[in-house]
């Protein structure tokens, strides 16, 4: 662990570079922005595009390491810094570039937030379909960066899918953008796609350009109980080979119903299965007949609202209750879900866990969290243990990233796991993008 | 020509029946179906990744350029050699390697055609959702190059939205494997980057595509108006009602009467417009739409609304619009396609602004276009034996994606930039935006070897052999 060492020449050269923008260097500012426990030594927001690109190259020359941040939602994720010479914060860059309601399209700075994005375009009756966690918080850059979701993803497709131009500026200064304002382009390469899951290890994201979807009038929460997991994915399994299409099929295992609604234990344990569906009244009872028996419970208007919302924070919900909780995102195929999950559990057990599951069960993106029985912290081996069980029951295609986890733990296991792209190829890139890895050095897997 | 000594490496690693080298044979590999051409110096039919991956080990060595091709049908240059180097044709890599139908996905290998693949998984009612006009024949390798669309573009998206995993053969020869089944995974979406880089990244040689479902209904109306404005302005309305149809294209009055004659789809001769509105999934909610499209067509004072009865009234109106280009050969020998992109608010303004072009250049230009979108394909039509009439092509073809990139558009939305429009880049990317994309090619394709002279502006040096966008250079 470093403390803040004070570096007058440093907050000198970066006041002269960003004039607008602010260079906050007290204690308190720079414990407020520690990444793992590291205090960085300067935090700098600045005021323009211009600035950025300045303080990249001064940074870049400078060999300093630098971390980009918007609303510090996710900074706990990822390898442990050696050490951090300067957060950047996009907190100043969120002014709206453009939005066009007729059009359906919106662009924005990097420093906007999700809800600011959502309140600009609801007169319109518009939707912004990334409901990432903490959206007061989460900003647009850092939701591109962190590849963030919820459980929209089902229907509307990942922010890749719907995010059609991206601004960034390179390590060297250069301010570049790629795709365009308009939902159509295959004009260059499609630098958003290399961005979106970068983790702040390209380039910094300044702002960004989305297709928007309209807001459904009314939309209506099934709620389907199981006894088993083997049963609900059946389900799952029925939904997908239909032809409802939803806008969020969600999978809430016994242990996540119980984290997000505190409510005690159900004497026995149900699988619930979320389906969301969007239209009239006849469509609805449509869902309604489809659903066939499956259906337990519905849920409408704020209640609904509230559910998905918690749904969507699930991570912090597992979180709040233990700071010692460790949640794993895993990516797998549709149909290994089953092994996946049963192979989250009983590791769970074995290491004096209950694990919880929430997830996108229609794409195979689950968010897996591990949280302590006992009252004293477990050891370190057993979330070791933990993470291997369940990286060992995934196949070649799928991945288990640590997302969260006690900060000692990341010093014995890998928190990206493996990849199923080739990681040369992903160095040849970070090499050409970032030479002198300046961009969040040592916390990505490349 | 390449040095005999890398034809006959050539003939080594795929046998002698796999190498066109005589000037007559790769004639036919010097055009795709737009206007570029190019000869290439051999042509070799790999039928396995390990070949593709020796072959370009041997090109490397030799120092021949390697151009990958599927079926031809591209529509900016993006498989024609431009300094007579290797195009390596996979027509005969077309085997679907996997069907795995609980996951929705499908693995193939590079040659096979579009088609095809929604063929061999209609029986589980899935399908694949990119359906290019060219669909018939061109292959998913390509689509993943032009990272194509089609009409259905519109609710589905385009072929990124639809691949999560690629093999691929990098410049150096090494075997690569990027994504998988999975819909996302840790690491950089490097499948994502690959989509779309018209082969100056590495040489697809096997995909794996997300399956979708085959919608319950669908419903396909015929919107007739008297005036392209109206409806244009029905298609911005239509988008502010929140309407998504399945596909919302647009055939303006001289193109669909031009339709007709050539395949009697039922379009009115007498019309400024048509919209073909197709509306797809649960029977419930397309019976719902159809009623708001019918309401909203009214509104903007469509004078009659068809609705095809039975599949084959379907089939013939999407006939009609799929063969329109072709139709429009009865007008002039030639014709060039633009595919400028704008915002959909702006339809009706940029078609007054392609009218104005074409009575400027005193040329006939033609509307049939994914107006759900913004995708238009203005059609210049020309006749290539006029001089004249090739330069004004060439300059007024060139104002409309100036006009779209003016609007707030872009200078391709589906056909590619390849060797037609790699010189109009720096209308839509700054010298910045530009040298970082090359970056990113020359940390993988440091010299080149892979598609050269493609997608980015030629270095001025190079220019004078710069066959770029001379449109009627063949048709």
């Amino acid at each position: 662990m470093t403390t803040a060492a004070v570096v007058p020449g440093l907050v000198r050269e970066l006041s002269a570079i960003v004039r607008s923008g602010q260079v906050l260097d007290n204690p308190a500012q720079l414990q407020s922005s520690a990444v793992d426990c590291i205090t960085p030594r300067v935090v700098v927001s600045p005021g323009s595009v211009g600035e950025v690109a300045a303080l990249l190259k001064f940074a870049h020359d400078a060999g300093l390491v630098v971390v980009p941040a918007g609303g510090f939602t996710q900074q706990h994720t990822g390898s442990s810094p050696e050490r951090i010479d300067i957060v950047l914060r996009t907190d100043r860059l969120d002014a709206v570039e453009h939005y066009d309601p007729g059009d359906l399209t919106i662009g924005i700075g990097a420093g906007a937030s999700l809800s600011r994005v959502d309140n600009i375009i609801a007169p319109h009756h518009q939707l912004f379909p990334l409901d990432a966690p903490l959206p007061d918080s989460s900003t647009i850059g850092g939701a591109l960066a962190t590849a963030a979701h919820g459980p929209l993803k089902h229907g509307y497709g990942g922010v890749r899918d719907y995010c059609t131009g991206i601004r960034y500026v390179t390590v060297d200064g250069k301010f570049a953008k790629a795709g365009a304002r308009v939902v159509k382009n295959v004009a260059g390469y499609d630098m958003m796609k290399l961005l979106i899951g970068s983790w702040g290890t390209i380039g910094v994201i300044v702002g960004a350009s989305f297709k928007l979807f309209p807001r459904p009038r009314q939309t209506r929460t099934f709620l389907c109980g199981y006894s088993s997991l083997a049963d609900a994915l059946k389900l799952r399994d029925a939904i997908l080979q239909s032809p409802l299409s939803p806008m969020c099929v969600e999978l809430l295992s016994p242990h996540a119903r119980v984290l997000l609604s505190a409510e005690k234990e159900e004497l026995q344990p149900v699988w619930w299965i979320l389906v969301r569906a969007a239209g009239s009244d006849t469509l609805l009872a449509r869902y309604r007949a489809e659903l066939d028996g499956a259906v337990t419970g519905e849920i409408v208007g704020e209640a609904e609202s509230l559910a998905w919302r918690r749904i969507a924070d699930f991570p912090e919900a597992a979180f709040r209750r233990s700071h010692n909780a460790m949640v794993l995102r895993v990516d797998v195929p549709a149909q290994s879900v089953g092994p996946m999950v049963g192979a989250a559990e009983r590791a769970a057990v074995d290491n004096n866990f209950v694990c919880a599951v929430v997830g996108r069960i229609g794409l195979g993106t689950l968010l897996v969290s591990f949280i302590p029985v006992a009252v004293d912290p477990p050891a370190v081996i057993q979330y070791v243990n933990t993470v291997s069980s369940v990286r060992a029951s995934l196949s070649r295609d799928g991945s288990a990233v640590v997302l969260r986890c006690p900060v000692e733990v990341k010093r014995h296991i890998s928190v990206w796991g493996t990849s199923p792209t080739d990681l040369d190829c992903m160095r040849v890139i970070k090499r050409a993008m970032d030479p002198n890895d300046i961009l969040n050095r040592g916390r990505f897997v490349v | 020509m390449p040095p005999s000594a890398f034809l006959r490496q050539l003939r080594k690693i795929v046998g002698p029946d796999a190498v066109l080298s005589s000037a007559e044979d790769v004639m036919l590999y010097e055009f795709d179906a737009g206007l570029s051409t190019g000869t290439p110096g051999a042509v070799v039919f790999p039928e396995t990744t390990q070949q593709v991956s020796e072959i370009v080990r041997a090109a490397n060595r030799f120092d021949v350029s390697i151009v990958p091709r599927g079926a031809g049908t591209g529509l900016s240059g993006g498989s024609i050699s431009r300094d007579e180097g290797v195009v390596l044709v996979f027509t005969r890599m077309n085997r679907i390697l996997e069907l795995d139908i609980p996951n929705q996905r499908a693995v193939v290998q590079p040659g096979v055609i579009n088609l095809e693949l929604s063929q061999a998984v209609a029986k589980y009612g899935l399908y694949f959702a990119p359906d290019p006009s060219s669909q018939r024949a061109c292959t998913i390798g390509g689509n993943v190059a032009e990272n194509c669309g089609g009409p259905h573009t519109l609710a589905y998206g385009v072929t990124v939205n639809h691949v999560t995993g690629l093999e691929v053969v990098l410049p150096d020869g090494r075997v690569a494997q990027l994504g998988g089944k999975a819909n996302d995974g840790c690491g950089y979406d490097l499948t994502g980057l690959f989509v779309g880089t018209e082969g100056t990244l590495a040489i697809v040689t096997a995909i794996t595509v997300r399956l979708s479902r085959v919608a319950e209904a669908v419903e396909t109306l015929l919107a007739i108006f008297n005036t392209t404005d109206d409806a244009a302005n029905t298609v911005t309305a239509l988008t502010a009602e929140g309407i998504t149809p399945a596909a919302l294209e647009m055939l303006d009055g001289q193109t669909l009467r031009c339709v007709e004659e050539a395949t009697h789809a039922g379009y009115p001769m007498d019309s400024g417009a048509v919209l073909l509105i197709e509306l797809e999934g649960l029977r419930e909610a397309v019976t719902e739409q159809a009623g708001a499209v019918r309401a909203v067509c009214t509104r903007n004072n469509a004078r009659e609304i068809r609705r095809a009865r039975n599949a084959q009234e379907r089939l013939l109106l999407w006939k009609g619009r799929k063969e329109a280009f072709a139709s429009l050969g009865r007008l002039a020998p030639a014709y060039y396609t633009q595919d400028g992109v704008v915002p959909r608010t702006k339809i009706a303004s940029v078609l007054r602004f392609i009218d104005s072009v074409s009575r400027k250049y005193g040329l006939q230009i033609g509307n049939i276009f994914h107006a759900g979108d913004g995708n238009l394909h203005p059609c210049i039509l020309f006749d290539m034996r006029d001089p004249g009439q090739v330069h004004r092509t060439h300059e007024a073809g060139r104002e409309i994606l100036q006009h779209c990139v003016d609007v707030g558009g872009t200078i391709t939305g589906e056909h590619g930039v390849g060797m037609e429009k790699n010189e109009l880049m720096p209308m839509l990317f700054s010298d910045d935006d530009l040298a970082v994309m090359q970056r990113v090619r020359d940390a993988f394709n440091p010299k080149s070897l892979l598609n050269p002279h493609k997608l980015f502006p030629m270095p001025r040096s190079c220019r004078e052999t710069n066959v770029l966008a001379r449109p009627g250079a063949r048709v």
